[in-house]
């Protein structure tokens, strides 16, 4: 997508009614804080969030990215229904396609457990199943600003009339196999937001060349959520977003 | 004929190839429905463990053979048709 310079080209307005985020090692708001001061340091284990308010039996089919996903959205979407979800993940659940193609290479049988999940879809779809939800759903990939791009399909959402739309944001750290290409996920995390109507927030996207943002932008996001920055821009190739909360 | 081993193992293998977290060998009963009522497995599942059965003990499971379903109603029919496999 080419923007050219100093063209605004999408403005939107929405508020953030609650938020969750989830890494290996902070979970709950406080150590989200103390992440945003420099005293907590996001784990490099391959820790995952507990999701024991499911039943074992459907827990079982979740991978771990499809379990920090649900740690961050099951809480937000807690007495919302009907709840629109926008899932956002520009790779995806790398270990599982992993794993796949390298029984195809070894010439072996495919698990069915794992074909029937290795679509982007697959985890919004178990979304839908364990919570009975059947509102609008979507599943999006996008490059590094996927998460700019999850809002405004939100906010299109939120447009059409829904009272509120949960946007998840989840990647996961890939296999070694694809570190020579996969070089924008450098840590586990998920942000779910809870989003509503409203002039709280502002997000613009203009052709203004800046630097590129030093993290994911959902994380990026949090950070300045925390430190009470008012605006900020998230910038990926010719793309900017422009960020503005009101004070 | 019963082999209590092999019931044994069968449960395992199911554990692991289904992935029953909070779940042991021994909270499977011999003749506890797998599928729909019981255990409460899935006809993914019956693709999976069909799978994981014939990866496990080198037999082969015509998926369209009238009988293979009633050979996974529960872990002592899947026990005799593996001996009776293994056999022929």
């Amino acid at each position: 997508m080419e923007v050219p310079q100093g063209e605004i080209h999408t403005l939107i307005t929405f508020n953030i009614s609650q938020w969750r985020a989830w890494a290996p090692g902070l979970q709950s708001a406080a150590h989200w804080q103390q992440w945003s001061h420099g005293e907590r340091a996001i784990d490099a284990g391959e820790a995952s969030p507990d999701v024991s308010f499911l039943p074992a039996m459907q827990r079982r089919r979740l991978s771990r990215l499809a379990r920090m996903a649900f740690a961050v959205g099951w809480p937000l979407a807690e007495g919302l229904a009907p709840l629109p979800l926008v899932f956002v993940s520009r790779h995806g659940e790398t270990p599982r396609t992993l794993e796949i193609l390298s029984d195809l290479a070894a010439a072996q049988p495919l698990s069915p457990t794992q074909f029937s999940l290795s679509v982007h879809n697959a985890v919004i779809g178990l979304w839908s199943i364990m919570r009975g939800e059947t509102a609008e759903m979507t599943a999006i990939a996008a490059e590094g600003d996927g998460f700019e791009h999850a809002v405004v399909e939100a906010a299109g959402l939120l447009h059409d009339g829904a009272p509120a739309v949960l946007l998840i944001v989840a990647e996961e750290h890939p296999p070694a196999a694809y570190s020579p290409w996969i070089t924008d996920v450098p840590c586990d995390y998920a942000l779910g937001l809870l989003l509503t109507p409203g002039d709280q927030w502002r997000l613009s996207l203009e052709g203004d060349k800046a630097a590129p943002a030093s993290e994911p932008h959902a994380l990026s996001w949090l950070r300045n959520l925390l430190a009470n920055r008012s605006t900020f821009t998230h910038t990926l190739k010719d793309r900017t977003w422009n960020w503005q909360r009101k004070t | 004929m019963s082999n209590p081993q092999l019931n044994h193992d069968i449960k395992d293998l199911i554990i692991e190839a289904l992935g029953l977290e909070d779940i042991s060998a021994d909270d499977i009963g011999d003749e506890q429905t797998l599928f729909g009522e019981g255990l409460g497995l899935d006809s993914v599942d019956a693709l999976e463990l069909g799978l994981a059965i014939q990866k496990r003990y080198g037999i082969k499971i015509d998926a369209d053979a009238k009988d293979t379903r009633s050979h996974f109603t529960n872990v002592a029919t899947l026990a005799a048709f593996v001996t009776a496999k293994q056999a022929a």
